[in-house]
């Protein structure tokens, strides 16, 4: 009866792990909302190819990790390399995580310092620069180090309103790309770092492109699956990406004139933010748009501070290009970890007003301590401006799911009543 | 001859083991625990000692265990599931090694349980939230993908896709997961290895608890299932032994006990 079976490698076992969890969230956006959309079918494949089946897409290129939305992208295209963003989402990779860092850490850099951990990539990444923005990412690095891989710190700032700040960081930029330099064996030059700055400002105009729509009263794509396609340029190849946005825009404005709506006619409109959302740990999100809300705008490192503000060159020398893509990763960042930080409160009320929110959802990884100690002062000033918001914790876990669907349920409904109230 | 019986009052299902003086098994009846189980389970040893031709007099030490243990009043002593589980485990599986480490899930729990070299129980660990992972949740599944229980292991090994997971904790929880996923056309075999591969990841978290030591033991009547153990296998990342009667490891240890019980006793 009991039948001789081969047994999976470790390496199979958690591939079959990240397979399944992947896998559920795919299948949820391909499946579980009306009016899908046909061009998302590219999206849903990569991540399937990516993380179900583990194909590397990038063979034979220079694979430059970078820790944190601030290593610029820029700068890796103009030297040849492709960046891979490591921000991690799976809960496999949190569990192994689990075993080298704190309990008490933040779930994101615990998936990541596991997959380093378990060193299975479809793409390893082959050099990785670490910006010191949080206190467990930047002793991330010194622990994913351990386990003989190169991790390069980048210093960054803490505030970012002074000169001294300003300065500090221009000159880590310089720093980073004379190294990343010396690795490709390549020279920063003004025209590489000139269309490389034009390549990535054409793809963040697409993003831009996109979110007009969500505008609309009737809003003809997700936020999740806008989720996906910001977290898709984490490690797709950009010309893919670029031209696979670009399907989806004339999608996108044909279903605009049509005026077709992934939510109901009453469906709340939520401002996201807060920790990001990295696929596949779509927990929120998907509980949010499955409760018949929508996500029409966020503020956070995977999606709208990633691509909202673009370099802009006075100069098109290449110090002063160096200079501009600094100023970029520095300046119009919302980043909790600065001090003073009115920035990231006014971008989400300024986002609650452009997109027409109802409400607002502030998500906090449980460890994520820069999200968990600023939510009192975001809450307090979305009660000021009127404007009804929710503060959630979670992490990568499934289990609390039940839990978090009944809370976020009754905000919605709350939600919708006070916008049958007004009218 | 003398005869030691054990037996085994679960939620699910009655098990009676009769073992001879050498402690060798000479026969064993599952029946139903039904709503009766009192009298199904006295029912039920008259059946099956009249089986074997043993006469109930031969029968000169019975040990109760299970959760109904305590109902059942003929027996000259009762015992913990874990304290039987252990000792019956050992004893079945003498012809294939020292066991170090025994999981068992049955109809409405699951156990992992760590042993010494000596085969005493040193530390065990339950499943601390109701029927998921269990026996009954498997009956839930089955029932709701319209098959059998018995067939879910064919389904698991035709399975082409990437299993699909199931994340609730709670088998009602769980029942409108896997009714969505049915609604949206998933295939019956990817929901069968995923249904398998969410109970041994949880199953193999309970092990880990105890500390896993080969080798590992798994019995309990979702053992009968090979599909889920190979996907506990592969959870554990080693081989698993599964005796012939999974089920009935309980109630044989608890007629190894009566035995030792009684030897014991006229010797002194």
């Amino acid at each position: 009866m009991h039948t001789e079976h081969t047994i999976e490698t470790s390496a199979e076992r958690q591939n079959r792990h990240k397979a399944m969890e992947a896998i559920s969230v795919i299948n949820a956006l391909r499946e579980d909302f009306k009016s899908p959309i046909h061009s998302m079918g590219y999206f849903y494949d990569l991540f399937e190819k990516v993380y179900c089946h583990h194909q590397p897409l990038h063979e034979g290129k220079a694979k430059i990790g970078t820790m944190c939305i601030q290593i610029p992208s820029e700068i890796i295209y103009a030297l040849d390399g492709v960046p891979i963003r490591l921000c991690n989402g799976f809960y496999t990779d949190d569990e192994i995580g689990g075993d080298l860092l704190p309990q008490k850490s933040c779930p994101l850099v615990k998936a990541t310092v596991g997959w380093f951990a378990s060193d299975n990539f479809s793409d390893k990444p082959d050099i990785t620069f670490s910006p010191t923005t949080c206190d467990q990412k930047t002793k991330a690095g010194a622990i994913i180090e351990s386990f003989g891989h190169t991790v390069i710190d980048v210093g960054f700032p803490r505030t970012k309103e002074s000169e001294e700040s300003r300065h500090y960081w221009r000159e880590s930029v310089k720093s980073f790309a004379v190294k990343l330099s010396k690795f490709q064996g390549k020279k920063l030059t003004r025209s590489n770092l000139e269309s490389a700055i034009k390549k990535v400002g054409y793809a963040q105009s697409l993003y831009h492109k996109l979110t007009e729509f969500r505008k609309n009263k009737a809003v003809p794509i997700l936020g999740v699956d806008m989720f996906l396609v910001t977290n898709a340029f984490f490690f797709d190849k950009i010309d893919e990406w670029i031209s696979a946005v670009e399907k989806l825009v004339v999608e996108l404005e044909q279903r605009a004139s049509e005026g077709v709506n992934v939510a109901g006619k009453a469906s709340p409109r939520i401002v996201y933010t807060g920790s990001p959302p990295i696929f596949p740990n779509y927990k929120i999100p998907l509980i949010i748009e499955q409760s018949d809300a929508i996500i029409v705008a966020d503020e956070t490192c995977s999606s709208n501070r990633m691509f909202n503000d673009m370099v802009a060159v006075d100069e098109w020398n290449l110090y002063d290009m160096i200079d501009s893509v600094s100023d970029k990763y520095l300046k119009a960042c919302t980043c909790p970890i600065f001090t003073q930080n009115d920035d990231r409160i006014r971008r989400i009320i300024q986002l609650v007003r452009s997109y027409n929110g109802d409400g607002v959802i502030y998500q906090a990884f449980a460890g994520c301590q820069v999200y968990e100690m600023e939510q009192r002062s975001v809450l307090a000033a979305m009660e000021k401006e009127g404007i009804p918001i929710l503060y959630i914790e979670s992490d990568y876990s499934p289990s609390q799911h039940g839990q978090l669907t009944t809370r976020v349920e009754a905000f919605i409904e709350s939600l919708k009543n006070r916008k049958r109230m007004k009218k | 001859m003398r005869y030691f019986v054990g037996i085994d009052i679960g939620s699910t299902a009655i098990k009676i083991s009769v073992a001879d003086e050498n402690k060798n098994l000479v026969g064993h009846k599952i029946s139903a625990s039904g709503s009766m189980f009192y009298k199904y389970a006295q029912e039920a040893l008259a059946e099956l000692l009249k089986e074997l031709g043993i006469d109930e007099s031969e029968v000169v030490y019975t040990v109760a265990t299970g959760y109904g243990r305590k109902l059942f009043k003929e027996a000259d002593e009762n015992i913990s599931e874990i304290t039987a589980n252990a000792i019956g485990a050992q004893q079945a599986a003498k012809s294939y090694g020292n066991i170090k480490t025994i999981i068992n899930i049955g109809g409405q729990d699951s156990k992992a349980i760590s042993l010494d070299a000596e085969g005493n129980v040193v530390n065990f660990a339950m499943n601390d939230r109701c029927a998921a992972g269990t026996g009954k949740f498997l009956d839930v599944v089955a029932m709701n993908l319209e098959i059998g229980v018995d067939e879910l292991s064919d389904y698991h090994f035709k399975s082409k896709g990437t299993p699909l997971s199931i994340s609730s904790t709670c088998a009602v929880f769980a029942e409108s997961e896997i009714i969505g996923l049915l609604g949206n056309n998933h295939s019956v075999e990817d929901i069968v290895s995923g249904v398998h591969y969410s109970i041994a990841k949880r199953i193999v978290k309970l092990v880990k608890r105890v500390g896993v030591k080969e080798n590992v033991y798994f019995d309990g009547g979702p053992a009968l299932n090979d599909g889920l153990v190979s996907a506990i296998e592969n959870e554990l990342g080693h081989k698993i032994f599964v005796p012939e009667y999974p089920q009935i490891t309980t109630s044989y240890g608890a007629a190894v006990l009566a035995c030792d019980a009684f030897l014991s006793e006229s010797a002194s």
